[in-house]
């Protein structure tokens, strides 16, 4: 689907702090973490610091006092997309978040309160609905527009983008506010290493698990915007990992084999069918960038990020696959405008 | 752009039956399903009851698939089969005819139960790493449901999962018309599901939501929920579309909205604000005027604070139209599917708009006054209608409304 959508704001929270230029610098530190099923044995794992001080006025907020953690990720990732945005546009913007786990924190402990105690407690089961961070958000920073909230793996981001394009053209809002948000649980811990997802400390085989969140502000692309998301496309499901090869060689066979690909399918599965299909094809030329670990919504969302700051005038687009884990695969692609591409303002006008 | 959107297929599973004609003939007959809930354990719960359903048996999947399959995607399947068959989009072989067809779904809780299952393992700390249990694990997640969906109907293409609370229904089916409004796509199945579980049962029990009592939607000796469990989907096409494959359009979905109400995470705003907002915005975009709508599906939780809410809002959104526009809560039939019930009661509001039929307010005996010369009583028709609507509204503060209509207004 082709998308003309203006990114005019980012925010970020990761394990390697809280900002943009954090996510694209800074190098995360690993804690350990033992699974829920195997208390004896740790396991190296990203999480964000909650003390940091950007996340003191978000704690203090009355509606936010039982909150999850990946709900003050959310809001914090949130503000710095919308900074600048005064309240009155904030009252016309649309809010999508993309979840995979949603507020799995909240659901471990009320249904362990269930197996363990036999009750549960009624002030939890509200925060496990996926949608109840989205209410936080949009209430604590004024945004009255339409408010969904995705559920699908790393491919729900492009889900959200499409949507975000649909608002944009029905005019249901002025712009969309899209965010991805994970947090981080010891059962995560024992899902993934059930499915032999898991990294150990001495192997380079398997992700890491981590949290955070992500976003971008968007609206229609005007002729002025330089930064935009032209192409959007998902569909490519698989079950087993032959059909996950197809799904990806046809997801770039159908894309323009000139353009750059930026690789984002790290330490997982994936890792090697990416590279498999984009071998042939020139890569977008990335730092040394920090490994931040899998945490999926917020991954995609990462990834976005990084990927858009290597556009420049030397790579003015980019393909970025969406590899999600255990869905469908998916495609955005992104570029940038040089000032001398923008439309010039006609002959009358420039007489005087 | 903006194009015309008409309705050409539907099927449900509920708890009234393993089809959509079986419901909605159980439904206008006044039965409910309310029945003992065996499913799992509710000791230690007020309430022990609920509408379950009984998934119709997947003859044509292999027996080792069927095992793997979340309760969910039991249910998802011969719904989303029904829906595409009503509308003639399967072939002979029981598969889609179109193999991309994007599918806008709402849930709340997808699979739960394998995560519940999964959970309580761990917590036994009696597994292994290669328990094939613990490689289900990754199937309680929504998505899985959906490829489920895909793979048993032989079709891909974008997908989108809306988990809006229990307006998510409403949404997924709003979601399409928008996508093919503005060209995005020809032809959308979409809908909701929803299984019981435990961790949703015990949660709305231990928030005192359920009802010991029958399920009694605008009375004002209502006490609460009864939980459901259902699947619902319709086939959503533009017009020109559904006109050159020679497919009959239902009816026409000419209105949707959808707000967020902020006052508070589980109940809606005492003035009802952000419902009236949500039926006046898809009642502009039907063009119609709230009077001219026929029948409305209301949301009726029968809840403390859901009902009284609403009545004031059908109040302040109908004017002097209340009497003569029918309401009803379809909950005490079915009970609430949660993320399945916006689109299951979306169905019930098309099948009134096409036969005349309206379902009827069961349990009712003292009717709350501001909403009382709406509900609809047993047996009643109208068979001039000419619009419906269906409205829901979720924790987090999601509101959404659907219009249909058996023709465009001018």
């Amino acid at each position: 689907m082709k998308i003309e959508l203006a990114v005019i704001g980012q925010g970020a929270v990761s394990p390697a702090g809280v900002g943009v230029d954090a996510l694209l610098h800074r190098e995360p530190a690993p804690a350990s973490v033992a699974a829920l099923g195997q208390p004896d044995q740790p396991w190296p794992v990203l999480r964000v610091d909650l003390k940091d001080p950007a996340f003191a006025r978000w704690q203090r907020e009355p509606r936010l006092r039982r909150a999850s953690s990946m709900t003050f990720f959310l809001v914090e990732a949130a503000e710095q997309a919308l900074a600048g945005v005064s309240p009155a546009d904030r009252a016309e913007t649309g809010l999508i978040v993309a979840f995979s786990a949603g507020c799995i924190t909240y659901s471990r402990r009320f249904f362990e309160g269930i197996v363990r105690q036999g009750m549960a407690s009624p002030a939890l089961f509200p925060e496990t609905v996926f949608n109840s961070p989205v209410s936080h958000v949009a209430s604590v920073l004024g945004l009255n527009g339409a408010a969904y909230a995705l559920v699908g793996d790393e491919t729900a981001w492009v889900a959200a983008l499409k949507t975000a394009s649909v608002w944009l053209q029905k005019e249901r809002v002025r712009q969309v506010l899209i965010l991805g948000a994970e947090e981080f649980d010891p059962i995560v811990l024992d899902a993934y290493r059930s499915v032999r997802w898991l990294r150990r400390q001495t192997s380079a085989n398997g992700f890491l698990a981590s949290e955070g969140a992500a976003g971008i502000l968007v609206r229609r692309a005007g002729p002025e915007d330089a930064t935009r998301i032209t192409t959007a496309r998902d569909g490519f499901i698989y079950r087993t990992k032959k059909e996950a090869a197809l799904a990806a060689e046809r997801l770039l066979s159908e894309s323009d084999p000139a353009k750059p690909c930026y690789q984002s399918a790290q330490h997982n599965w994936l890792g090697s069918l990416e590279k498999r299909v984009t071998e042939n094809r020139p890569l977008a030329p990335v730092d040394d960038r920090p490994y931040l670990g899998e945490a999926f919504t917020a991954s995609a969302a990462w990834h976005i990020l990084r990927a858009l700051s290597c556009l420049n005038d030397q790579v003015p687009r980019l393909l970025l696959p969406v590899w999600g884990l255990n869905h469908q695969l998916g495609l955005l692609e992104l570029e940038t405008r040089k000032k001398s591409e923008f439309p010039r303002q006609d002959a009358d006008d420039r007489l005087f | 752009m903006s194009r015309s959107i008409v309705v050409t297929g539907l099927g449900a599973v509920t708890p009234l039956g393993e089809n959509f004609s079986i419901s909605w003939n159980a439904l206008i007959a006044g039965r409910d399903a309310q029945a003992p809930l065996d499913l799992f354990d509710t000791t230690g719960c007020r309430c022990h009851h609920a509408a379950s359903a009984t998934p119709p048996p997947l003859t044509d999947l292999p027996a080792k698939t069927i095992r793997r399959l979340a309760r969910a995607s039991r249910l998802a399947i011969p719904a989303a089969r029904e829906a595409l068959a009503s509308a003639g989009l399967l072939d002979a072989e029981g598969l889609s005819t179109l193999r991309e067809l994007p599918f806008s779904v709402a849930t709340t809780a997808g699979g739960m139960a394998l995560g519940e299952d999964f959970l309580r393992r761990v917590l036994a700390r009696g597994h292994s790493h290669r328990s094939p249990l613990f490689s289900r694990v990754s199937r309680y997640l929504p998505q899985q449901q959906v490829l489920d969906v895909q793979q048993a109907l032989g079709f891909a293409g974008h997908s989108v999962i809306i988990a809006n609370a229990c307006a998510s229904g409403a949404n997924a089916i709003g979601h399409a018309a928008d996508l093919i409004s503005v060209g995005a796509a020809d032809c959308v199945l979409a809908g909701g599901f929803e299984a019981l579980t435990e961790l949703v049962f015990v949660g709305f029990d231990c928030l005192q939501a359920t009802s010991i009592d029958r399920c009694r939607p605008f009375d004002l000796n209502r006490s609460g929920l009864l939980l459901g469990e259902a699947a619902a989907f319709v086939v959503l096409e533009s017009a020109e579309h559904a006109q050159r494959r020679g497919a009959t359009p239902l009816c026409h979905l000419t209105g949707y909205g959808h707000t967020t109400d902020f006052f508070h995470l589980t109940q809606p705003k005492p003035d009802g604000a952000a419902l009236v907002e949500v039926m006046r915005a898809a009642a502009t975009q039907a063009r119609i005027a709230p009077a001219q709508i026929g029948y409305i599906n209301a949301h009726g939780t029968a809840t403390a604070v859901n009902d009284g809410v609403e009545a004031t809002a059908y109040g302040a959104f109908l004017g002097d139209a209340l009497g003569s526009t029918r309401i009803s809560s379809t909950k005490a039939a079915i009970g609430h599917t949660l993320g399945a019930a916006g689109a299951v009661e979306a169905l019930f509001a098309i099948e009134a708009l096409r036969s005349g039929r309206l379902p009827p307010q069961l349990n009712l005996q003292t009717p709350i006054p501001e909403i009382a010369p709406a509900l609809v009583g047993a047996k009643e028709s109208s068979s001039d209608m000419q619009h419906v609507m269906s409205v829901n509204l979720g924790f987090g503060g999601s509101n959404a409304a659907l219009v249909f209509s058996r023709s465009l207004s001018p």
